[in-house]
């Protein structure tokens, strides 16, 4: 194909990915054709073509960093929340107190967290529905506000005295376990008497210096996860790479955070090579889970795969995998 | 799962538009509610952000009158199309009655159609449905842009890639002109109330 209507076929193909919000694709047309251009010193205006191309690809740069910037789960109106609750409507043989506290969770999923606090407060009053309620509650302050908003909420339960002990003790063990994932090693108050106020400054300090959240990760891992109980805790997993240079290698991965059967790990940048056989949708067959309570070897399921952009963590990558216990 | 609701004499049921981001699955739904005004009983729904990016799901009620004295109501979804939206996809998917899987023309999207396809088996999995088992229809989209010169994919190819195994109805279609559109929802309708009248034994 003659040169010049190669440049033209490829300009033509990225305008249309641009107009079809196929951003990366339009790109890469777009980078396809400079190199074209670069390349044949015959061609006649050929800065003036590249900068032509240059324009374009910095408006793509706009509306791609739009796109990225752009709220993951803002807050709807209430009859976009109502239809959401709905959607929950479709889980056959659950009684009215279950459907609600699945509509709530529905909510919390979705990243609707006021509203969610605000119809697991109602649910608190159900004796059916109280204690999944109340650790939704306590996965909403997280996500919503701080750890320490959290804390806060259980210590007001433990002084108002608003469940019995054992119940308190299952929160507060939930609770510990939901800081320990952030990285918050904290041992809350058994009894009213153990309380301690922390003055507020401090207390942000606290925050700060130990909870080491990436600044941009798949938002959507940072939702209250919505099972009312949570599998085994994972600590830490082995992969045994199955392809590529690193055959047959096995890597530790300490597990960040989980969310019911996804753990999300923190991969360093320097460990790039082995996140490359990571690709999403991907079986990992040969994986080993540390618990608390021992090993247990299974495979997992590449859910999510992110590099880490801004903040102290930039260049590392965050990677879920779907745990699948044989 | 559809459900019944005996006092209302009512069957309501799910049909979730699937597939790859920016593949049409808003503009298929747009499409209906312009066109399909007698059976459309409400609003339609979209809650999209940035770049015409479903970010939740697109919602649009339906009607389509009795089956043995039962009022059939349709909920029709789409899904966030984009890899990052997984969970969402899991979420709109929950209780599905019927999958409309809208695959892309376009040659530059090809991997992107095989592994949203994927994405909706192992989703339905979780769910404990088969894929080969739930009422499913594929509709290849953009077929207007095959006068244009530009690189797509022939049917032949996108039945190969998608459909091999699968064996469902599929149609060419533009959501963009509303060629093929409304064949797939009826196909899709027809398929799921065939489906439900064989699961509540209405037959």
């Amino acid at each position: 194909m003659n040169i010049v209507k190669k440049i033209k076929t490829l300009l033509k193909e990225a305008e249309l990915y641009h107009s079809q919000g196929l951003l990366y694709e339009a790109m890469a047309k777009y980078h396809d054709a400079t190199e074209l251009i670069q390349k044949n010193d015959q061609l006649k205006d050929k800065q003036r073509l590249i900068e032509g191309i240059s324009k374009k690809i910095n408006a793509l740069k706009k509306d791609i960093s739009r796109i990225e910037l752009a709220p993951k789960k803002p807050e709807m109106s209430t009859n976009i929340q109502d239809l959401i609750k709905k959607m929950s409507s479709f889980s056959p043989d659950l009684d009215e107190d279950a459907k609600a506290l699945e509509a709530a969770v529905t909510l919390a999923k979705f990243g609707q967290f006021k509203r969610a606090i605000s119809e697991f407060n109602t649910l608190l009053k159900k004796d059916s529905t109280r204690i999944p309620a109340a650790k939704n509650i306590l996965r909403c302050h997280i996500a919503l506000y701080s750890i320490d908003d959290a804390v806060a909420q259980y210590q007001r339960w433990l002084s108002e005295d608003a469940f019995h002990p054992d119940q308190l003790d299952k929160l507060r063990i939930f609770l510990e376990n939901q800081l320990k994932r952030e990285g918050v090693a904290k041992i809350l108050p058994k009894t009213k008497d153990q309380i301690i106020e922390i003055p507020a400054e401090e207390s942000a300090e606290t925050d700060r210096a130990q909870v080491s959240e990436p600044e941009t990760t798949d938002e959507e891992h940072h939702e209250p996860a919505a099972e009312t109980e949570d599998v085994l805790d994972v600590n830490s997993i082995g992969v045994t790479v199955e392809d590529g240079p690193q055959k047959g290698n096995v890597y530790e991965f300490k597990v960040r955070f989980q969310l019911g059967k996804v753990v999300s790990l923190l991969i360093p940048s320097r460990d790039k090579d082995v996140v490359e056989n990571f690709k999403i949708g991907t079986e990992l067959h040969n994986v080993q889970y540390y618990t608390n309570v021992g090993l247990f070897n299974g495979s997992g399921l590449v859910a999510a795969v992110k590099e880490i952009t801004i903040g102290p963590l930039r260049g590392d990558f965050c990677v879920d995998i779907e745990v699948v216990v044989h | 799962m559809a459900i019944l609701n005996l006092k209302k004499r009512q069957i309501e049921c799910k049909i979730v538009y699937y597939g790859p981001g920016r593949s049409g699955k808003t503009t298929n739904m747009e499409y209906i509610y312009k066109t399909f005004t007698k059976q459309v009983t409400g609003e339609m729904v979209s809650i999209d952000t940035e770049g015409d990016r479903t970010l939740f799901f697109d919602f649009l009620p339906m009607g389509l009158g009795e089956i043995k004295g039962f009022d059939v109501k349709v909920q029709v979804y789409t899904v966030p199309g984009q890899v990052q939206y997984r969970s969402t996809r899991k979420l709109v998917l929950k209780g599905v009655d019927g999958v409309i899987f809208v695959a892309d023309s376009l040659a530059v999207r090809r991997e992107k159609n095989m592994l949203s396809l994927k994405d909706l088996q192992h989703n339905l999995k979780e769910y404990g449905i088969g894929i080969s088992r739930i009422p499913l229809v594929i509709q290849h989209n953009k077929r207007d842009l095959v006068s244009e010169a530009l690189p797509v994919m022939s049917l032949e190819q996108m039945e190969k890639d998608l459909n091999r195994q699968l064996k469902v109805p599929s149609f060419p279609a533009s959501a963009l002109t509303g060629k093929g559109v409304g064949a797939t929802l009826k196909e899709c309708l027809k398929l799921t109330l065939i489906s439900l009248k064989k699961e509540m034994k209405l037959e």
